[in-house]
């Protein structure tokens, strides 16, 4: 998992710093360990490291009319840190992950990055023509989109053919284009369009800019589709649009699921911060009950769900839920959560909620039981972890201390995202996933 | 009948076409700096005579039309006017179609024209500053200029005009200093082969809708517009990259219809009407200030801006290219009879008829166009199959055959009851076009597809929903300022 950005500006009087900057904050929700943009103009300048953008990037510079940039929630040593370099001529960023290489036998004694830039040389004979770099994606299989820019300042981004992870096309007037992994990129740093102001890739298609041409290469899309269900109800940010899809729309229609198909006798709805809030307004409004804000932030707002260790988790949720004790005390409270992975986090919350004096405590979760490790980089721990793939929902309440708890029915959230049902991957919801 | 046709793209070739269909049989004449083929052939065809030489050169023109003994001639692009080719014509007792060199200042100056817009309060003007030097625009630039278009003051081949939105203030810093460097070089390179204007530069505000452009043909007293275009500037699919003359124009009926007689347009039957009228103005204005007549075309080049509706973006004094290719397809009346009714100051007395066919124009373009025009310059240019529907543009016919110019080479003309049908008919041509050295040839496939339609449909709602509401309340056109410990300014 990852969020990715090119910035392309024809003109090279264009310095694409800032853009980049301002567009890597715009997808931080997707990554906040590690950030790292390059820039290619007379020379290629990259700044990376590990932390936020505003963090590693912000405060320094480069320059150049093209841009290229990833935020990723590993941490990593600075020649792993995204943008890659395949090779001296060329870089690459990926979101998702790329599970084989046509033509090329993975070798697991060496990591990922390793590997890919083994599988670059061997497909591509270490070439950085824009031909090569296509090649090689051709080659690849997985659930991945990425951007990748050469030497020669020819830039090209793709979805892979299965389109489980997001791209979209944005523009500049008539100065450039940008790709990125979601659309609230072209809302901060795009052209404002008043009408919905991305172009969606569809799957296998690549897009290629160079000083001469930008155009679409559609050869191989057309294919089964497996749409991630989980940039929907939780990766992506509330004002993008996924393969068309308003999240904001499908986060809306999951809390008024919830409402139906797991609605209790209560004084007050909670989200939980961010994610779940829009759930709950909407429950709040499906059911009449009314919504309160429960929860104040101390210090910088983190994804806490995508921290890499336990006790960073626990930190961000601590640190990110004080329970405002006027919004439950007394009351019976349904508590709503965008996804339960290992449960602690959930425990804590309603642990805390207790102790300022909730009566009851009603967990209603935005998305089916995750019982699967994702193959394709979301960040699904091992099965053994996973608090749904061993529990029942009657269990899970009393482990965290809940009165009740319910999740979304796996067919509740297909009739939320509202894609007539095909083309999605659930495979983290029903352990099947797309062969690739 | 005799007719001189004067310039060699993609717009003269429609206009030949439209006068070779002439009852009347005119032998067509062209004069023109390159061999258009498909000039040539109607050329040809028709028992004429083809002229090269320099288009701007009056006398050059004068000789070829004395030397062909025409009985009119009809001028295709802008820059002979602003030569003033048309006025020494008419010195000599040879009646021209095309705007003097006074009445042409509409197109030549954007800085006159939007004076004069300001000057008789037209409904449609934008907001702008002009400078003669880089140094006066600076200061403004460094402290005022937020969204704007920076443009050449004068025509420039449509080239130098710069948008940029600049409203993240988190930006500013990089938007400002690009604005800077590209005013520099209006003022320095676009400018600098141009001595026929004081002003340079002109600033305007930056506004969104979608475009269009409505062609009139005019006699000085009678003005009759011709159906609604819709140009595309970009270069590549999906409205991305570099500003072009114009990569393909769509039309259907009068006001840009989706379908043959549907009521799903880009522009209502109201603000296609309240478009053509401020092209009446605009000839009304600048006769009156110039006391010369306007024989020829003038149109609006059009955009349904949230502040105004129709506003004007930039006047034109001839057909555009590649929108001549949409009105003449559709023209049904007979085009040398029209250009007589000019010449004879009674076009209130002729009927002119439109069909309502979607017509989809694509040009295809050699790689290096916009920018790089001598690598997209010489390469050998082919067209399999039938021609019909083909214009030739900037293709030069030699001994050794048909090479590109540098710019648009050809431009396919679709037809069909429905846009996308006439899309579909023009990709059709546009895939027989092909180079045959190998280098790498360009379109824009989008143009005309259903998904580009309703696109500018949501655009031109999104337009009109505010600028009904602004008309609803009496703010037309008006934009009020509030300057903290200053008070309220109202500009409009």
């Amino acid at each position: 998992m990852a969020g990715i950005l090119g910035v392309y500006l024809f003109d090279n009087r264009w310095n694409a710093f800032n853009f980049g900057v301002f567009g890597l904050m715009a997808l931080q929700h997707r990554g906040q360990e590690t950030a790292g943009l390059e820039l290619f103009g007379d020379a290629r300048q990259k700044v990376s490291g590990n932390g936020l953008v505003e963090q590693v990037i912000s405060s320094k510079n480069a320059f150049g009319h093209v841009a290229l940039g990833a935020v990723s929630p590993y941490p990593a040593e600075d020649a792993e840190i995204q943008p890659l370099a395949v090779n001296d001529r060329a870089s690459v960023c990926i979101d998702g992950k790329i599970t084989s290489v046509e033509g090329y036998q993975w070798d697991s004694a060496i990591t990922y990055e390793g590997n890919l830039r083994k599988a670059y040389s061997a497909v591509s004979g270490n070439g950085g023509s824009i031909q090569s770099i296509k090649e090689f994606f051709r080659r690849c299989r997985g659930g991945f989109s990425y951007i990748a820019v050469n030497d020669r300042k020819e830039m090209v981004a793709g979805r892979g053919t299965l389109g489980v992870k997001p791209l979209v096309l944005g523009k500049m007037g008539f100065d450039g284009g940008i790709v990125a992994s979601e659309s609230c990129v072209m809302d901060i740093i795009g052209e404002r369009v008043p009408i919905s102001p991305a172009e969606n890739l569809e799957p296998g298609e690549a897009r290629v800019f160079t000083p001469l041409s930008a155009h679409a290469e559609v050869e191989g899309t057309g294919g089964p589709r497996a749409y991630c269900a989980f940039e929907y109800v939780y990766l992506a940010r509330p004002d993008s649009y996924i393969n068309d899809v308003p999240v904001y729309r499908v986060r809306r229609e999951i809390g008024k699921r919830l409402a139906e198909e797991g609605n209790i006798d209560a004084d007050v709805v909670i989200g939980v911060p961010e994610t779940a809030i829009p759930f709950a307004m909407a429950y709040s409004n499906e059911t009449g009950i009314p919504v309160e804000k429960g929860f104040e932030l101390t210090g910088r707002r983190v994804r806490s769900a995508m921290k890499p260790n336990q006790l960073e988790r626990l930190k961000g949720v601590q640190l990110k839920l004080n329970v405002i004790s006027e919004a439950v005390r007394g009351k019976r409270v349904v508590l709503i959560d965008d996804s339960v992975v290992r449960g602690n986090t959930l425990a804590n919350i309603v642990y805390l909620m207790k102790e300022k004096g909730a009566k009851e405590i009603h967990v209603r979760i935005g998305s089916p039981a995750i019982v699967s490790h994702c193959p394709f980089g979301v960040e699904v721990p091992e099965e053994d972890e996973l608090i749904g793939k061993h529990l029942p929902e009657e269990k899970i309440a009393e482990v965290i201390g809940a009165d009740t708890f319910r999740y979304l029915s796996i067919d509740g959230l297909i009739e939320a995202i509202g894609l007539n049902g095909g083309g999605l991957c659930l495979g983290c919801f029903n352990s099947k996933y797309p062969e690739v | 009948m005799k007719v001189l046709l004067i310039g060699g793209g993609g717009r003269e070739h429609a206009i030949a076409n439209a006068l070779r269909r002439s009852p009347k049989e005119p032998r067509i004449c062209c004069l023109s700096d390159l061999l258009n083929p498909g000039i040539n052939r109607v050329v040809k065809e028709s028992g004429g005579e083809y002229f090269l030489g320099n288009i701007n050169d009056p006398a050059t023109v004068l000789g070829a039309a004395n030397k062909a003994g025409v009985d009119f001639v009809f001028v295709g692009p802008e820059e002979p006017n602003f030569h003033g080719v048309p006025d020494r014509l008419e010195e000599a007792g040879i009646r021209a179609i095309g705007a003097n060199r006074k009445v042409a200042e509409l197109e030549m100056s954007k800085a006159s024209m939007r004076d004069l817009q300001w000057k008789y309060k037209m409904p449609g003007r934008l907001w702008y500053k002009k400078f003669k030097t880089f140094e006066e625009a600076a200061p403004y630039i460094e402290e005022f200029a937020e969204s704007v278009a920076l443009k050449p003051a004068r025509q420039a081949g449509g080239k130098g005009v710069k948008v940029i939105e600049d409203f993240q203030v988190y930006l500013q810093d990089d938007k400002r200093k690009v604005k800077k460097e590209h005013a520099e070089s209006i003022v320095k390179d676009y400018m600098k082969d141009y001595d026929d204007i004081d002003y340079k530069l002109l600033i305007e505000e930056r506004v969104w809708g979608p475009e269009y452009t409505v062609q009139c043909f005019t006699d000085g007293r009678t003005v009759t517009p011709m159906p609604a275009v819709q140009d595309n500037k970009h270069a590549f699919d999906g409205d991305l990259g570099l500003e072009t003359g114009g990569m393909g124009s769509i039309s259907c009926g009068m006001n840009l219809k989706w379908v043959i007689d549907s009521d799903e347009a880009i522009i209502s039957d109201y603000e296609y009407k309240k478009s053509a009228e401020i092209v009446k103005m605009m000839i009304d204005a600048i006769q009156k200030e110039t006391g010369a007549r306007y024989h020829g075309i003038a149109a609006g080049q059009m955009m349904l801006t949230s502040v105004w509706g129709p506003t004007v973006i930039e006047m034109y004094s001839r057909l555009g290219d590649p929108e001549a290719g949409n009105v003449l397809s559709v023209l049904k009346s007979d085009l040398v009879e029209i250009c007589e009714a000019i010449i004879d100051e009674r076009l209130n007395a002729i009927k002119i008829d439109f069909d309502e066919r979607a017509i989809v124009v694509k040009a295809v373009c050699p790689e290096g166009y916009p920018d790089k025009r001598d690598i997209a310059r010489g390469h050998p240019v082919r067209v399999n199959g039938p021609e019909e529907g083909i214009l030739w543009a900037s293709a030069d016919e030699t001994s050794n055959g048909i090479v590109t110019g540098g710019s648009r080479v050809v431009e396919c003309v679709g037809e069909g009851a429905t846009l996308p049908e006439a899309s579909a008919r023009a990709e059709e041509m546009v895939s027989r076009v092909e180079l045959t050295d190998g280098w790498r040839l360009f379109h824009r496939s989008d143009i005309g597809s259903s998904k580009s339609i309703s696109r500018r449909i949501q655009l031109a709602n999104m337009a009109r929903d505010i600028y009904q509401y602004r008309e609803r309340k009496g703010l037309l056109g008006k934009r009020m300022i509030w300057v903290p410990g200053k008070g309220l300014t109202e500009v409009g």
